[in-house]
Order: structure tokens, then C-alpha cells, then sequence
């Protein structure tokens, strides 16, 4: 079944940016390494531009939904949060099946490959995480029990957010998040301190 | 009775639902308001799979005062290495549930070697894309009882080494598969094209005594370069072809699909009541 490799190979050119830059620039040697025979000279011939297109509208799609998971973050980063999430998606293929692992992975890779610049706002990363650890909670439900630790006051940034615009000020302070989920599956308890 | 009559009459039975829409959760307390704009929902069923019981919860409040539609996109039914069992399951479990009329999924794939896509790639107008597709949909149609429709993807990839031209492509399909068509009018309108046809001219090709359900919406590129703004209104070309589907076909609903970041629900709903309004005057509902 040539189709399974060739379905193979086009989602991991749509999905991995430094693959389909390799794959324009010598589609052969791409279609070999990949081990497909029949249908590599058919492949070889995709169109360059369909290609960008198709792998702009997945990250387009990513973004939308990485957005609906992280509102408040997607708020207080205005355009540079499809800025960073493009430089996210352009190295890392979608992470699961589940809706909101994307989200969750895209706030692992800002606190992972920005240690020595902290984005601004000063609290974005708490605000990010806090929203990441709320997916992780409420829409995958995989923990019943999650406490995390942030060092920015969230309940009075959270409360700022109420208003119009991106809230002012440092919110200097730490705050303890938990969340329960009880045993009949309901939606899951939250206190913040 | 031929496996074409049985369709036929499987299809012809099916509700006339109406206008309707796609559902996203900001519209939830507006949507309970302004139930009589609203004549069904349609849901991304793949976000209910294995969801947290909240999610569930608001599914079923949903499903008490909507026909609710689910439409699907991970359960890949033209992935060549076949279908995801657990997946399969699940889905059927969630139809089940809803009672829903219909669902559906597409004639292409969002699946290989472990990646999900999200948003579905064609496949190969080949007879090996028609064999990948029958053989999927029979093992799809052998768990879930309720019809099956399956909605065209033309682009935004073409894959080279066609060996017959789209139409006739989903025709069989469609054919083989024993199942309706859930027309994507803005795909056909975006990317027709892309294909070297003129999207009037491929909509008349097309098996259309099998449609079941329309979706609109703005064009597909727009789409994908609004992401950060509202999506754009339904262009007019998108119109046209929807009047020329509505009157060529037995539509049973018109579905104003939305992705995310839609526009508020009031936009949407003028939308949807001109969508009702063509429907109304070629009498395919009351």
C-alpha cells in the first residue's frame, strides 16, 4: 500500500517546517529516505505553493484553537501570540488526539524557550500556565486533584481581566491554585489563595 | 430492492431540519434565548470524545432543545493504514447518545503515523483513494447505525496522478460506500479552481441527488488568514452556489459552518435566516 507511506510523508511535510524545506529543495532524496517507491516521482510533483498553503492552514487552525483554550494569554499577547505560536507550530507537529494538548505544549515551549526573556506582561507566564493547568484540568480531566504554585496575585489579575484591554500594573504577590475534581464527575472545584 | 434504491429511500426519510449552525461554547446562553433562529446545531463531535463530564453536561442541555449534528474530522476515514478502533468507538458511543439523525466526516484523512491533523487533506482522485475510503466507511457503517454523510475536500492540496476527475471520484465514493454527501459549497467555491473547473460546472457533476446537508461558509482561504480577526462574511460567490445546490438537490439542512474565533452569535444568526430564507422558496422546508 504505496498510499499509507505517501499520506505518511505529506502529513510530516505540513506538520515539520525544516522537513518540507528539505522536501522543496530535493524532493527525491526526501521521497527515498522515506522509503517510497512507486509513488515517489507522483509525490516529488506537489505543488510547492499548495503545500505552504496546506501547512499555513494547519497551524491557522492550531492557532484558533490553541486561542479558545489560553483566551486571557491570546488577550494580553495581542498579535504576538500567533506570532509565538507560529514559531511553536513551525517546530512541533500537534501533540495528541485531544483538544487543548496543543495549548498545553505550546505554554511548556514559551517556558521553556524563554528563561532569560521573560515576555511581557510580567505575569503572562503565570497567566499562561494558569490557563494550561485549567485545560489540563477541565477539558482533559486527566487529574483529580492539582495544585499549583504562581508568583503573581491571579485572583486580582483574573478579576482586572473583567474589564476591557489588558489589565495594568505588576499583580506582585503569590498565589496557591487548586483544582478538586469529586468523585461524581461533575465540573471540577476551584479555589484560588 | 438495489443497493441504489435502498439509499435513495434511506436518504429521501431523513428530517428536513432547516437553517442551522455550528456550535461554539460562547454562544451558549444567546443560543437558549433565540431558540426559534436556530433550527439545528451542528457540533464538532471529535471535542466530546473522552470529554470531561462538564462538557458532557452542556452537550446534553444542548440536545434536549436542539437536533444536534455531529460532524467529525479525526476518525479519518480515507487514512490508508485504516481506522483507529478506540476512536470508531467512541464515536459511536457519542452518536448514540445524541439520537442524532445523521453524521458525518469527510472524503479525505487527518491521520498517518500517529499525527492527527485537525483539518482533513484530500486524498488522490485514484481508484486505491476509493478502495482506502469503501473500506473504512463499511467498518464505520458496521458500528454506528445512524446514516452516514461525508463532506468533499477538493484542496487546498492536489495530489498529482489523478486518474479520474473529482466528480466522478465522489461519486463512487459515495457510491460504494452506500452514503449522502454533505456539500461544502466554499470548498467547492475556494478551490474548484485550483482543479481547472469552474465550480458551477463541478457542482452539476456531482452526485447530487445525495445531498443531505449544505455547508457555507466564508471562503476557506479567508478563513485560514482571519484566524486573529472575525471571520469574513459569506461571500456572495458562496451564495450563489448554495442557491444553485438548493435548487438542484433534495437538501435536508443548510449549515453555516464556523471555526474558531466566530463571529458573534447576532452576525451569524442574519447568516442563518437567509440561508432558511433560499431554502424556504425552493420549498425544502415550511
Amino acid at each position: 500500500m504505496e498510499l499509507i507511506r505517501q499520506q505518511k510523508l505529506v502529513v510530516q511535510l505540513c506538520t515539520d517546517h525544516a522537513l518540507l524545506e528539505e522536501f522543496l529543495a530535493a524532493p527525491a532524496q526526501v521521497t527515498t529516505r522515506e522509503g517510497l517507491t512507486v509513488g515517489a516521482e507522483s509525490l516529488a510533483k506537489l505543488n510547492p505553493g499548495q503545500l505552504r498553503q496546506f501547512a499555513r492552514l494547519l497551524r491557522m487552525r492550531r492557532l484558533g484553537e490553541a486561542g479558545t483554550a489560553l483566551p486571557l494569554t491570546r488577550r494580553a499577547l495581542g498579535h504576538r501570540f500567533a506570532e509565538l505560536f507560529t514559531a511553536y507550530a513551525l517546530q512541533n507537529p500537534p501533540p495528541g488526539k485531544r483538544l487543548g494538548q496543543d495549548a498545553i505544549a505550546f505554554v511548556n515551549y514559551l517556558l521553556q524557550s524563554n528563561p532569560t526573556k521573560p515576555l511581557n506582561p510580567v505575569w503572562l507566564m503565570s497567566l499562561a500556565s494558569y490557563e494550561a493547568a485549567r485545560v489540563e484540568v477541565e477539558w482533559l480531566g486527566q487529574r483529580k486533584l492539582l495544585v499549583r504554585k504562581f508568583p503573581h496575585a491571579l485572583r486580582r489579575l483574573l478579576t482586572a481581566f473583567e474589564a476591557d484591554g489588558v489589565p495594568k500594573g505588576d499583580f506582585s504577590g503569590w498565589t496557591l491554585a487548586v483544582w478538586c475534581s469529586s468523585s461524581s464527575g461533575r465540573q471540577p472545584r476551584h479555589w484560588l489563595w | 430492492m438495489g443497493q441504489k434504491t435502498e439509499i435513495s429511500n434511506l436518504l429521501a426519510n431523513l428530517p428536513r431540519l432547516g437553517a442551522g449552525l455550528t456550535y461554539h461554547e460562547p454562544f451558549l446562553a444567546d443560543l437558549l434565548q433565540k431558540q426559534p433562529e436556530v433550527d439545528f446545531l451542528e457540533v464538532h463531535g471529535d471535542r466530546y470524545l473522552d470529554a470531561p463530564p462538564a462538557r458532557m453536561d452542556e452537550l446534553a442541555m444542548l440536545a434536549e432543545h436542539f437536533t444536534v449534528i455531529p460532524h467529525f474530522t479525526g476518525l479519518s476515514l480515507g487514512s490508508a493504514e485504516g481506522l483507529d478502533a478506540v476512536y470508531l468507538e467512541n464515536v459511536a458511543h457519542l452518536i448514540k447518545q445524541l439520537k442524532s439523525p445523521w453524521w458525518s466526516e469527510h472524503i479525505g484523512y487527518t491521520r498517518a503515523n500517529g499525527i492527527l491533523l485537525g483539518q482533513p487533506a484530500p486524498l488522490p482522485f485514484t481508484k486505491e483513494g476509493i478502495e482506502v475510503m469503501t473500506r473504512n466507511i463499511v467498518t464505520a457503517r458496521r458500528a454506528i447505525a445512524a446514516p452516514l454523510i461525508l463532506e468533499n475536500v477538493f484542496g487546498p492540496l492536489v495530489w498529482p496522478g489523478s486518474e479520474m476527475d473529482p466528480a466522478r471520484f465522489i461519486g463512487e465514493v459515495l457510491g460504494f460506500g452506500g452514503v449522502g454527501l454533505l456539500l461544502d459549497v466554499a470548498d467547492l467555491f475556494t478551490y474548484a479552481p485550483g482543479l481547472g473547473i469552474d465550480p458551477i460546472k463541478l457542482l452539476d457533476r456531482l452526485p447530487l441527488d445525495r445531498v443531505v446537508q449544505v455547508h457555507f461558509s466564508s471562503s476557506h482561504d479567508s478563513q485560514a488568514d482571519s484566524s486573529e480577526s472575525r471571520v469574513q462574511p459569506v461571500a456572495e460567490g458562496v451564495w450563489q452556489l448554495l442557491n444553485a445546490v438548493v435548487t438542484r438537490a433534495p437538501v435536508r439542512c443548510l449549515c453555516l459552518e464556523l471555526n474558531d474565533n466566530p463571529p458573534p452569535l447576532g452576525d451569524a444568526l442574519k447568516e442563518v435566516e437567509r440561508a432558511r430564507t433560499v431554502g424556504r422558496q425552493y420549498k425544502r422546508w415550511n
